[in-house]
């Protein structure tokens, strides 16, 4: 693994001091791991990310020293963990800018976030033939949750289209805004074509007409910085394990007098005031939404995730990454036989893309016998795959970890897969 | 009862053949396998929803025949590397009774040997194996009534 450090070194992208990349990769102990019998190239950080030392020594140390439940333990482990646990609902707020950390609600993941939505604002404020607008490269989690709604309750899923960049039409989704729609529930960046969606005009769109918007960040958090007050929006997604945190661990941030006025997600402990037989009432946000033991080591290491993040420094994150993206679209279209999907001025280091003439597993497999681990398929948007008119793709979803000297390794894998396949 | 050795020749020399190669070198015997079988004609009207696996990464489909008490099985795949397992597949297990088919488990997938490739491949193998199985018992059915 040293020369591809060094090499990503040498290749320009980074100023002396400014980011390091060779160190980062230090921080990541499976990063020095052999697969077929060749260093390990992680380009699939898109499905999950790899998980810093930080992270693992945070929740081993939680688990060895620290652990036991949060929330009323009259005794010392549980008041100081849960001193902890809290403290991380400040570290998120604090991360998303958000103005209170009574507006972050502990998840398991953004599908369950978004399902939260779903079931708790969905079931209040819309009524049947109400319309739910997304966009058309949505991931299934932001696709499901709705369509349960409409079979419950009969709300319209409506579509904005994007173009063949994958650039989402603006003057279609404001057509869209008008007539029935209630809410808007869109991709901030997809997690297939890479995009990233003008939020803030998005938002000021549908706030124009008194409509809330909820953000998939799932893609986004990794790869920009996320200011929910600046945004606007409404409410904001977000899983813990893309983020080089751990899984089983998601966010919802939402807006106080929203959260306020929306019912409990699921009934049990942690959720309530009080309970009689006959009648019980329920905790103020973030507790009404959080029934049961929370992901406890989960959220310890999220918090150590995102202080990793942001002592690095989101800036230089998207600057490295914008640097691998450029090399590796220019790399890949030097190939001659790569048709990629995903053209967006405004991108992600996500790369979507076939081969032309050979299927995408082959692909994938080709590239997992060079010790490259992408993902192939339809990444969770089948809808997206038929507006693409392909059975699925290749997808490098690259991270601050990666080097130009990995994206070589794929080149060459890809130029052996030509051979093989062609 | 156990399934006579003469009915698993070809399984047998997959085995074989798998055995004496390192794992890049088996990969590529796959794919070899997999342009072979690209070069024998699978009925176009077959490659349909009915005939289709579900489940797979890429599309596999799998035709199915009788001869004698024996269960004739061709594969095929929009991915080479695919074609390539399906075609081990029906290949090793084509002339087996169902009662032989239904004898063969997971031993006889990880006997290929293949699972060092990647595991989601041995995974795809077993389901294969018993989507054939399936077959087969569909077949034995429709012949009762």
């Amino acid at each position: 693994m040293n020369d591809m450090n060094q090499s990503a070194n040498l290749a320009g992208h980074n100023v002396e001091g400014a980011f390091d990349v060779a160190r980062i990769r230090q921080d990541f102990p499976i990063l020095g791991r052999q697969i077929h019998g060749k260093p390990l190239v992680y380009f699939d950080s898109g499905a999950s990310a790899q998980k810093p030392r930080a992270v693992i020594d945070a929740m081993t140390a939680v688990l060895e020293n620290e652990y036991t439940n949060v929330h009323r333990g009259a005794h010392y482990l549980s008041q100081t963990l849960t001193d902890r646990y809290e403290g991380v609902r400040g570290t998120i707020a604090r991360f998303l800018n958000a103005p209170s950390e009574e507006q972050i609600i502990i998840t398991r993941n953004t599908t369950e976030a978004i399902n939260l939505v779903a079931a708790t604002y969905g079931r209040r404020f819309l009524n049947k033939g109400d319309g739910v607008l997304i966009s058309d490269m949505e991931h299934h989690a932001n696709i499901v949750p709705w369509q349960l709604l409409r079979d419950e309750i009969g709300i319209e899923l409506k579509i904005a289209p994007i173009d063949d960049r994958g650039v989402l039409d603006l003057d279609a989704y404001a057509a869209l805004l008008d007539g029935n729609t209630k809410l808007v529930a869109m991709t901030h960046c997809s997690n297939v074509l890479g995009t990233h969606v003008p939020a803030k005009e998005i938002i000021g769109l549908a706030h124009e007409r008194g409509i809330p918007v909820l953000l998939d960040g799932s893609q986004s958090v990794v790869h920009s910085r996320i200011d929910v007050q600046d945004l606007d929006v409404d409410f904001f997604v977000f899983t813990g394990h893309k983020l080089y945190g751990p899984t089983a661990i998601g966010v919802l941030y939402g807006k106080a007098e929203l959260l306020a006025k929306m019912p409990p997600y699921q009934g049990g402990g942690d959720m309530i005031a009080s309970v009689t037989y006959e009648k019980t009432t329920y905790e103020e946000p973030p507790y009404r939404f959080e029934a049961g033991t929370p992901p406890i080591v989960e959220a310890i290491g999220l918090g150590a995730a995102i202080d990793y993040v942001t002592a690095i420094g989101m800036d230089k994150i998207m600057a490295h990454e914008k640097a691998l993206l450029a090399y590796a679209t220019e790399q890949l279209a030097a190939l001659g036989d790569i048709r990629l999907f995903g053209t967006a001025p405004e991108k992600a280091a996500i790369l979507s893309f076939v081969q032309e003439g050979i299927h995408p597993f082959d692909t994938a497999a080709t590239l997992d016998r060079a010790g490259v681990a992408v993902r192939v398929g339809q990444h969770c948007a089948e809808p997206l795959m038929a507006r693409l008119g392909v059975d699925g793709t290749v997808r490098a979803s690259l991270a601050m970890y990666n080097t130009t000297a990995e994206i070589d390794v794929m080149i060459e894998a890809l130029e052996r897969a030509r051979t093989l396949f062609g | 009862m156990t399934i006579a050795p003469e009915k698993l020749t070809q399984y047998d020399e997959y085995v074989e053949a798998l055995d004496l190669l390192d794992e890049d070198s088996r990969f590529e015997y796959i794919i070899d396998i997999g342009k072979r079988a690209d070069k024998v004609a699978f009925p176009a009207e077959c490659m349909d929803e009915a005939h289709m696996m579900h489940g797979c990464m890429s599309k596999v489909w799998i035709v199915h025949d009788m001869e004698g008490d024996g269960h004739n099985f061709r594969g095929q795949s929009d991915a080479i590397i695919v074609k390539g397992l399906v075609s081990m597949m029906t290949g090793s297990f084509s002339g087996l009774t169902t009662a032989e088919l239904g004898e063969l488990t997971l031993d006889h997938v990880r006997g290929l040997n293949l699972g060092a490739l990647t595991m989601q491949r041995q995974v795809g193998m077993m389901a294969m194996l018993k989507h054939m199985q399936k077959l087969s018992r569909i077949s034995d059915l429709a012949a009762a009534n």
